[in-house]
């Protein structure tokens, strides 16, 4: 049996989360998106709490900023100021195109910042380069079977 | 008798006043203000080393009309202190006092920045000494032989800072008023943007979902839910354009703190760079005077020359369009023109050009959604300039803006 890859979607938008599964898990790739709707999921998501008990660790996460509860900043934060998470990669994916937003995501350990693009034909081609990217030309440091 | 009376009253200024009002306890003036509110008495601050003339000048005073409650000070330290805490409505002060001089006073009013009037009061000035006085801010000088003109002197001097106080007022108020609606167009401004921010969130699914619809299920239903989609795909694409313009408009107007020395001639020809394909697809010709260097955001005035020059090749009539950058100096300005060969504005609609989503024409005759020229029209008039369509017969139009002729020396 394959082994499949975890990818963590923090997002408070379904019609976002939707499209860009759609496209990562496009070409077969064997990856498995769990969408989470907001910072205080993702946490426990990441932390393995509740009802994420059997989470496995993401190979990526793919983060929203603004979103109820606790943002994309306060997530970015806290994940990498935690050794055991800090290597995972967090490709910030948001509709701010603010300098200010860009900036203090980098400072906050972004891996790499994305705006979505307003239409869909870039919206697809920047999920899919994001996906491209990180899920299969960049190497991460844990064992394979996780 | 009377300083026993007064002895009720709290804080120093009973020390000479008891005295000096004995002077004068006599006279229907006096009596008539005994029942007045403390505060409508002088507090008159005497710099004054002799007791003695310290009493005179202050009963020249009560002669002159006014109640009067005074306090002497001889040093200049006693001075300050007297000056911060009682706040004192006038200072009389004696030009040489030995260890001071009553000019040093002026030096402690103005360090503590009180408006406090002062009169020098002196028994010899000569007339160097009393001019320099003035210049150093002393309301006037009187000589102690000819105190009489004392309460003449207070008066005006009185007078004179009541108008000073009238007239801050009124600039403070005015400065309230500035800041108040500077504050109410920065938030206007940020309203906008938010508002149109949030706006493009819920629009962008709508305008992804259908073309995503559009994408996968075209030819899969009928040809009505073909029509149905494509109506709705384009609806929402307008919509963004719409938007996106909105925000453009709204950034437009927000005040750019980073002005520097521009050269039109180089944003003229980086307009036309960005104009390229129009400009070639169009034939157009494009000349321009020679241009001035002129403080401003340079992206501003970027947009401000593109959006003229642009609508100048866009509105063309059947001719290639010939267009003419010009500028003339208008005093502490400059006037640039955008002068082209294309269709007119009809004179009714001279103004209206410049209204936000404002088009006289079908999307099918002319593309855009009537944001440029107001965006043209924020800028400039952000500048505290104007723009407008210049009146004349047709072919063609001509349309001008103002902008500041200040240039610095040296480039940025």
């Amino acid at each position: 049996m394959k082994v499949t890859t975890e990818v963590l979607l923090v997002d408070d938008n379904p019609g976002d989360t939707d499209l860009i599964a759609d496209v990562l898990e496009r070409n077969d790739r064997p990856i498995h998106v769990h969408s989470v709707a907001d910072g205080l999921e993702a946490m426990a998501f990441l932390h393995c709490e509740g009802k994420y008990a059997n989470a496995r660790p993401p190979r990526l996460i793919v983060l929203d900023l603004n979103m109820p509860r606790k943002g994309g900043q306060a997530v970015l934060a806290e994940v990498k100021s935690d050794p055991a998470l800090l290597q995972i990669p967090i490709v910030v994916f948001s509709t701010s195109k603010a300098r200010a937003d860009i900036a203090s995501s980098y400072q906050l350990g972004a891996n790499s910042y994305v705006s979505k693009p307003g239409d869909l034909k870039g919206f697809v081609s920047a999920v899919t380069a994001i996906g491209d990217f990180w899920l299969d030309v960049t190497n991460v440091p844990w064992r394979k079977e996780q | 008798m009377a300083p026993i009376e007064r002895k009720s009253d709290s804080g120093h200024w009973h020390a000479v006043r008891g005295k000096a009002a004995d002077m004068t306890t006599t006279g229907a003036v006096r009596a008539s203000k005994v029942s007045l509110m403390a505060e409508s008495k002088l507090k008159v601050l005497l710099v004054e080393d002799n007791p003695a003339d310290g009493e005179l000048i202050l009963h020249e005073l009560r002669r002159g009309g006014f109640d009067v409650e005074g306090e002497v000070v001889a040093t200049a330290e006693a001075f300050r202190q007297r000056v911060k805490e009682g706040t004192p409505d006038l200072v009389l002060a004696d030009y040489n006092l030995g260890q001071w001089r009553g000019m040093e006073a002026l030096e402690i009013l103005r360090r503590e920045n009180l408006d406090i009037p002062l009169i020098l009061v002196s028994g010899t000035l000569g007339d160097v000494t009393a001019v320099e006085c003035i210049k150093q801010g002393a309301t006037d000088y009187v000589l102690k032989n000819s105190l009489a003109r004392l309460p003449e002197s207070a008066r005006r001097a009185l007078k004179e800072r009541k108008i000073r106080q009238g007239s801050r007022l009124a600039h403070e108020e005015l400065a309230k008023k500035a800041e108040e609606l500077a504050r109410s167009n920065a938030e206007l401004e940020q309203f906008a943007y938010v508002a149109s921010h949030d706006l493009q969130e819920p629009l962008r699914m709508v305008a992804n979902y259908t073309q995503l619809l559009a994408e996968r299920y075209r030819g899969k239903l009928d040809d009505q839910a073909d029509k149905f989609i494509h109506y709705a795909v384009d609806g929402a694409a307008r919509m963004q354009t719409l938007i996106q313009d909105l925000m453009a408009f709204s950034r437009a107007g927000r005040q750019e703190s980073n002005l520097k020395s521009t050269d039109c001639n180089e944003v003229v020809k980086q307009a036309l760079r960005s104009l390229q394909v129009a400009v070639q697809e169009s034939g157009a010709i494009v000349t321009s005077d020679d241009l001035p260097v002129v403080m401003a955001s340079t992206g501003q005035l970027l947009q401000v020359f593109q959006n003229l020059i642009g609508n100048a090749i866009k509105f063309r009539s059947t001719e290639p369009p010939v267009i003419h950058i010009g500028k003339e100096r208008k005093g502490i300005e400059w006037a640039f023109s955008v002068t082209d060969n294309g269709i007119s504005i009809a004179p009714e609609n001279r103004e209206i050009v410049f209204a936000v989503f404002r088009r006289l024409h079908t999307h099918t005759e002319y593309s855009g959604n009537g944001i440029g020229l107001a965006i043209c029209k924020r800028i400039v008039e952000q500048a505290g300039r104007k723009i407008w369509v210049e009146p004349q017969a047709a072919p063609g139009t001509t349309f001008k803006f103002t902008w500041p002729a200040i240039a610095l020396e040296t480039s940025a």
